[in-house]
């Protein structure tokens, strides 16, 4: 542990009865970091905040803020601001009254609180929404006077959990961007927990990827994308096509036991394996000619896509998909070649 | 109803009975409530209809009576002293239920709510047969507004309890988080943030216990005496020795005053909504 | 690094359990002042009165202390207190009765007028909960005496010729009882009949059936829980109460309750006050348990 740690986990669980919700999780967040819990819903990213924030109870393990334990203390007597899924504004108060809320809490003297209040609303660029009601807010204004209540505490960590799901797409890109934003203005540590891989990559120092409760991977968004370390990883960031084939002596072959037209630059070892590849990485026709990895499919349906088409295709049993910009000039029914580099392949069993 | 398909004369006497049906319902709750109004207003010294000569007299009558005034103080005292135990005891107890995992939950829970099932003769007798001869350094307890107060509690609690239980339950709790994570602990929580979400149910159950109690009056019979004594207890036994028209006054003054609150809460309750929607 | 957590460890420790303390101790602080009520005013006073029941009554003294089954026995064989007894259930069985199927009608009219008819309806069925019960029964005590309103209307409008009184007869009793208990039932009742689909009359209209004939087979099935909970509820609120049958009906008239105020206030003999007072009690929860199984009964049938 460095100096510049800010938030430490270490071997933290968390059962509810016998649902292990949250199964030995370790994790580093340094100093100034943007942590991204990512994962499908139930794989303990939620709970795993909440145990930061001090709204569940730990059932083994410890956590450190700033290399003090924190597990024992109940959320109030944390030094963690979050900022909830709903915004969880409090109705009765204005938003100057919202904001001011966690200074009077912490007894900080009332003209501080004022411009620390103005501080925090031209942060987010709220300026003279002071006197309003929560719900006089649109969501996304919601959603930004949460954020400067809790800035304005100046937490030794921020949680954000799923803040931006109940909002529509474009306020959702808006407020991703707006995030980002303060982040590098601001240079504040935060833990992000989402299952949208695209506010996760855009957004985070680091991607944690999550699932049963464990942390799969962590690391960088862009390894976390271009070298997943597991097939969960592999098929939960980015479109991915399976190709579940059985390699034997003679050949490849699906599930079926139907020889497929698949040709693999590298050898593979004998028995039941599943091929991934991306849609997006796959190249048709004349371009598929030159590379190690080849597929002879069938067109099975064509959807438009505005830039790009996407080609569904059929070999035996196996089923993929391929974009490709612009049309390739064949149609439904028709046979084509596949390609694809070593790789933009993927190998499990 | 009116939109039934006609289907031979069915709907017609359906109508009729319907109809029937609204005069009697009507006339059977307005009936006591007219005639003791009207009684009131009467000038004669006797209950007897029809009623010649319309006068104030009886008012006059009723607020120039110390036994009568003193009766009514009494009644509000201990309907306001009710109203503050019952309702303070019961939200605390019912966000206890919603905040808290609670050891043998049902348990307290029927507790906690069998009183309201009990007659009020048996109530009475109960606290008056256990605290009958109780003093507190020399205070006497029994015949205390005090003792009636914590008995109409058993009534008017377990109210306040339920409907508050039902009012924690709609309260978005990641709103009371976030007050815990703003460093607000758990007392300033409670009343700056629990509290005012919750206002609506505070007052529900406040006028809910100050009904009760001033209503009420078997409890109050065995548990007051003559100074203490409340005015439907005063009226009551009244009624046994003469009916007069004061005591239709004192109906109406009683009733008056249930409504005075109502509205003052119907009131309040519309400025609430306005602040919502502002 | 390590050695920096590890000196925390002891503190964090002491720190831990108290906190867990503080946890575990939270919720009974916040109950205590209800539990404090509940036992002291409650609790207290049923074990007191259950002991009170045992005790000897002697010369005028309010009681002596002893034993004996003697209030008991007397209770079950006394013709004055059988005929409470069976009085008090024949009084609260009829009414309830009457309540439930007024009530039951009132409702059922509420929830078929149009909206705007409703909140005058419901207004109108909260005054007798708001009017003190007192009140209401000096209201019918107006009412039903030779010189009261009745008898003034009637005479006034021809359809009698002398005056009459209705007075202290157990018709008045039952009226000022129905009057207490009817909004309790017609909120119930109501609150069943809002859960219910309105199209579903039409569809039974539709499909043929007469409106007898939609009732039996829709209607009934659908409210019977809330019947049987707006029966027990006014049964047991008729069971406790002796004000209005006291003062309404004739002096034979003698429920539990009467009684109970009776051998206490009147006669000084609290031991068979609490023996009555124990029965009383026995049978309201005799009442609820009984209506608590048939409706888990009903809702086993459904599943």
């Amino acid at each position: 542990m460095t100096v510049s740690t800010a938030l430490e986990l270490r071997n933290v669980i968390r059962r509810f009865g016998t649902v292990v919700a949250v199964n030995d999780v370790s994790l580093n967040v340094s100093k100034g970091e943007f942590v991204t819990l990512l994962g499908p819903s139930g794989s303990g990213k939620t709970s795993t905040l909440r145990l930061v924030g001090g709204f569940e109870n730990l059932d083994g393990g410890s956590i450190l803020l700033n290399g003090q334990r924190i597990d024992h203390l109940p959320a109030y007597r944390r030094d963690t601001a979050t900022i909830f899924q709903s915004g969880a504004l409090f109705p009765h108060k204005t938003v100057a009254e919202n904001v001011a809320y966690g200074l009077r809490m912490r007894n900080v003297p009332k003209d501080a609180i004022m411009k620390r209040i103005s501080e925090s609303l031209d942060i987010v660029r709220l300026k003279g929404f002071e006197a309003r009601y929560p719900a006089q807010l649109s969501g996304g204004q919601k959603q930004r006077v949460a954020l400067a209540r809790s800035l304005a505490v100046r937490p030794a960590i921020l949680l954000f959990d799923e803040p931006l799901s109940a909002l529509d797409l474009s306020l959702r890109l808006q407020l991703r961007a707006e995030i980002k934003r303060l982040h590098d203005e601001l240079k504040f540590t935060a833990i992000y927990v989402t299952h949208d891989q695209g506010e996760a990559m855009a957004m985070s120092s680091r991607v944690a990827v999550m699932n049963a409760g464990a942390i799969e991977q962590i690391d960088k968004p862009e390894t976390v994308f271009h070298s997943p370390t597991s097939e969960f990883v592999y098929t939960f960031i980015g479109e991915s096509c399976c190709l579940p084939v059985r390699v034997t002596s003679a050949g490849i072959e699906d599930k079926k036991g139907q020889a497929v037209g698949l040709r693999l630059g590298e050898r593979l070892a004998e028995g039941e394996c599943r091929i991934y590849v991306r849609p997006s990485r796959l190249r048709l026709i004349s371009e598929a000619a030159l590379l190690p990895n080849q597929l002879t499919a069938r067109i099975h349906f064509i959807e438009f896509l505005g830039d790009l088409y996407r080609y569904h295709l059929k070999a035996g049993a196996l089923e993929l998909a391929a974009d490709h910009a612009g049309s390739i000039g064949h149609g439904v029914g028709d046979e084509i070649e596949i390609g694809w580099r070593n790789e933009d392949m993927r190998v499990f069993r | 109803m009116s939109d039934v398909a006609p289907r031979g004369a069915e709907p017609l006497v359906l109508k009729v009975l319907a109809l029937a049906f609204t005069v009697f319902i009507v006339g059977y709750i307005l009936v006591p409530i007219l005639v003791t109004v009207a009684m009131s207003f009467n000038d004669a010294a006797m209950i007897r209809f029809p009623i010649n000569v319309w006068s104030m007299k009886w008012y006059a009558d009723f607020f120039g009576s110390p036994q009568w005034m003193d009766a009514l103080e009494n009644s509000i005292l201990i309907a306001i002293g009710t109203a503050a135990i019952s309702t303070t005891s019961g939200v605390l107890c019912a966000w206890a239920f919603q905040r808290f995992h609670i050891p043998f939950r049902d348990m307290w829970y029927i507790l906690i709510m069998m009183p309201l099932f009990m007659p009020g003769v048996v109530l009475g007798l109960g606290v008056a047969i256990a605290f009958g001869g109780i003093s507190i350094g020399g205070y006497a307890f029994y015949g205390s507004r005090e003792l009636v107060m914590l008995a109409h509690s058993l009534w008017a609690m377990p109210l306040v309890f339920m409907l508050m239980e039902a009012t924690f339950k709609t309260i978005d709790y990641r709103i009371v988080e976030a007050s815990y994570d703003l460093g607000g602990g758990p007392v300033r929580t409670f009343f700056e943030v629990v509290l005012p979400l919750v206002s609506t149910g505070i007052v529900s159950s406040l006028l809910f216990a100050f009904v009760i109690s001033l209503n009420e009056f078997v409890m109050a019979l065995f548990l007051t005496d003559r100074d203490t004594q409340t005015l439907p207890v005063l009226m009551w036994l009244s009624l046994r020795s003469a009916g007069t028209p004061r005591l239709a006054v004192a109906s109406v003054i009683l009733a008056l005053t249930v409504f005075t609150c109502l509205t003052v809460i119907m009131l309040w309750y519309i400025r609430q909504l306005r602040k919502v929607a502002r | 690094m390590t050695d920096a957590v590890r000196i925390d460890d002891a503190s964090y420790e002491t720190q831990r359990t108290a906190q867990e303390r503080r946890k575990l101790l939270a919720p009974w602080i916040l109950m205590l002042p209800a539990l404090v009520i509940v036992l002291v005013f409650f609790g207290i006073p049923t074990v007191y009165m259950v002991r009170m029941s045992f005790n000897l009554h002697m010369d005028q003294r309010l009681y002596v202390p002893g034993f004996t089954f003697e209030h008991y026995v007397n209770l079950f064989s006394n013709p004055l207190f059988t005929n409470a007894i069976l009085t008090t259930i024949k009084l609260a069985l009829v009414a309830s009765l009457a309540t439930v199927v007024i009530g039951y009608a009132f409702a059922l009219l509420v929830w078929l007028k149009p909206a705007r008819w409703r909140l005058l309806f419901i207004g109108l069925a909260l005054a007798p909960l708001l009017i003190s019960e007192i009140a209401i029964i000096f209201g019918w005590w107006m009412f039903f005496p030779k010189n009261g309103l009745l008898s003034y209307g009637l005479l006034s409008a021809g359809l009698i010729h002398e005056k009459i009184s209705l007075m202290y007869t157990e018709f008045a009793a039952f009226v000022g009882l129905v009057y207490v208990t009817l909004p309790y039932c017609f909120f119930i009742l109501l609150s069943i009949f809002d859960g219910i689909d309105k199209r579903l009359l039409e569809a039974s209209a539709d499909l043929g059936a007469s409106p007898l004939k939609t009732f039996r087979e829709v209607m009934l099935p659908l409210t019977w829980t809330g019947i049987l909970v707006a029966f027990s509820q006014s049964f047991i609120w008729t069971m406790g109460t002796y004000a209005t049958p006291s003062a309404l009906g004739p002096d034979t008239l003698w429920t539990m309750g009467f009684l109970i105020q009776e051998q206490m206030l009147g006669k000084h003999n609290w031991p068979m006050a609490s023996a009555l007072a124990v029965v009383l009690v026995i049978g309201v929860a005799a009442v609820m348990v009984v209506t608590r199984s048939m409706q888990s009964e009903r809702t086993s049938f459904h599943v």
